[in-house]
């Protein structure tokens, strides 16, 4: 996935861009772009094994719960801040979104859809989706803000937030033929450039 | 592990920031491993206020050396691959110049007639060390809490001279909390009978009192109230080993016990010297933080540890907030740290793994 999202971001980000990555993980998605596209990037990640590898690949990466706020940022004048797969683990999507608007230029956010058909499909049956996209069981789950692509996009309406671009990836995590035609049915997930 | 240790002279002196003028001084130092070909292993670590010269391993005088946990073969600054050398700081009692040796000007103990010296005049001391070993550049010049102060300096004063800094459990500069700590401290030491302005040494006595009520203040600051709570609790002392009569706790005895014993081995105007020294830094001097870090080129990884509450994490945050303003490649780590400030001492899996991968990144 961090492949073909690294393809996304760079053909949206000129290069020597300043990048801030929420939920970095491993720095991959970073480490490429570094390597690629010549951004200057820091991580944000709370995990401490995935910070250790941060820094084994040489990627600045920073400790934080970024539920508990990200203001502090601003100062720093990135081009783009980047949220892959985290927004709907956050208590305040909408406060994470606006923040990450006034800390950089424009922002990357991806996220899984749950109007995908196969969500669907496991609602019909009167249970909570489990999908190799989202696994774990609704007691174990992150990810407490779940939405479908049309949740989402009517929230940047609501919230005045430009979408300047979208790609809407399938289940083997590629641009697929049919699935922008009716992405709120067969997107697995929704990767978004927005700005204000 | 070999250690080795040496007293170098510098015949030159050296102007501190004050304008004084030492005219010549020495720095004792020891140093671990050995350095490659390419002269391209060199490590420094800078010592904290009350530290020296002896880092790792086991010493006859000094004992285990104060960072023994992070250095050494197999450590996480791994002196097998690196060449680490530590120097007791100018003004220190560990052998360097210092308020206990020698004015070779007068051939009588410095005692009060040693002057002030700032963080900046460390880093310049040892930058001439550097230069007497003949090392092109550090590869990693790393400290905590003051060692930590030290480690940022250099990456301010010396750009193209440090490949890494690793900045633990310190802060950009003091706070005033930090500062009214130092001062009550002080004071008990200057409120010493024993003191005679600086000059006990004439009168062939130490302020004892003054310095052991120091540093058992300094002490509680440098643990956390867990790491007490767990460690002593409210236990009784057990009456064979009391220190004292007056003791009824644990705790009361151990802080009697570390008092004691760091009383008999520090020198009180270098406890002065020292602290103020680590008052008086403000790596954001003259034109604040952000324009101080604009040169930076080395690789930074500040380390700050949850328990500690004298520079608590956020403290090296703002290091990091004004790195990521000048675009340094610059990491930010917390770890829980059992043990308070001191944390920055001991070695935990996590602690060790980011130095070691940082190193090698």
């Amino acid at each position: 996935m961090a492949i073909e999202l690294s393809n996304i971001i760079k053909d949206w980000i000129p290069n020597k861009s300043k990048v801030i990555d929420f939920g970095c993980g491993e720095g991959s998605l970073l480490k490429e772009l570094m390597i690629e596209k010549n951004v200057f990037g820091y991580g944000v990640e709370i995990n401490d094994i995935k910070i250790q590898r941060c820094i084994a690949k040489g990627v600045p990466v920073i400790k934080q719960d970024i539920d508990k706020g990200i203001n502090e940022f601003e100062s720093a004048n990135f081009d783009l801040s980047i949220m892959a797969r985290s927004i709907q683990c956050l208590k305040n999507p909408n406060l994470a979104l606006n923040r990450m608007l006034s800390l950089s230029k424009r922002c990357v956010v991806t996220l899984p859809n749950l109007g995908y058909w196969k969500c669907r499909l496991n609602i019909m049956n009167g249970r909570m989706p489990v999908t190799p996209e989202l696994p774990s069981s609704w007691y174990e789950t992150e990810n407490i803000h779940l939405c479908t692509i049309k949740d989402f996009e009517k929230l940047c309406a609501d919230e005045k937030i430009n979408i300047i671009d979208k790609v809407f990836l399938n289940r083997s995590g590629k641009r697929g033929k049919f699935t922008s035609l009716i992405p709120n049915f067969l997107a697995v997930e929704g990767v978004y450039l927005l700005e204000k | 592990m070999k250690k080795n240790s040496q007293l170098i002279s510098f015949p030159d002196g050296i102007t501190l920031e004050s304008g004084h003028i030492l005219n010549s001084f020495d720095l004792m130092i020891e140093s671990y491993g050995k350095l490659n070909e390419s002269k391209s292993n060199a490590i420094l670590v800078c010592h904290a206020f009350s530290g020296n010269h002896h880092v790792a391993g086991e010493d006859k005088e000094l004992g285990t050396g104060w960072w023994d946990q992070i250095v050494g073969p197999d450590k996480a600054l791994d002196t097998n691959k690196y060449y680490v050398v530590c120097c007791n700081n100018l003004g220190g009692c560990a052998g360097s110049s210092g308020p206990n040796t020698i004015n070779p000007d007068t051939n009588k103990i410095y005692g009060s007639a040693f002057p002030q010296v700032s963080v900046e005049d460390w880093v310049k001391s040892q930058k001439m060390l550097m230069d007497n070993l003949n090392i092109p550049y550090w590869e990693m010049v790393a400290g905590g809490s003051l060692g930590g102060m030290q480690a940022l300096q250099w990456t301010i004063a010396y750009p193209d001279k440090v490949k890494r800094a690793g900045i633990f459990a310190a802060a950009p500069k003091s706070s005033t909390q930090n500062i009214a700590m130092n001062e009550v401290a002080r004071e008990s030491i200057r409120k010493d009978k024993n003191f005679y302005d600086g000059n006990y040494h004439d009168h062939d006595v130490i302020p004892k009192n003054g310095l052991k009520t120091a540093r058992m203040l300094g002490h509680i600051t440098y643990l956390s109230e867990e790491h007490m709570d767990n460690r002593f609790g409210r236990r009784f002392q057990d009456s064979q080993s009391k220190m004292n009569k007056g003791i009824d706790f644990e705790i009361e005895n151990y802080l009697q016990y570390k008092g004691d014993q760091f009383s008999e081995s520090f020198d009180a105007n270098s406890y002065i010297l020292m602290t103020k020294a680590m008052d008086n830094y403000d790596a954001g001097k003259p034109k604040g933080l952000i324009e101080s870090l604009k040169n930076i080129k080395a690789k930074l990884l500040i380390v700050g540890f949850y328990s500690d509450w004298l520079y608590p994490p956020e403290r090296g945050k703002e290091i990091q907030l004004a790195a990521m303003q000048n675009n340094i490649n610059s990491s930010y780590v917390i770890l829980t740290g059992e043990h308070g400030h001191d944390s920055f001492l001991f070695h935990t899996d996590k602690y060790s793994k980011i130095i070691r991968k940082f190193i090698t990144s």
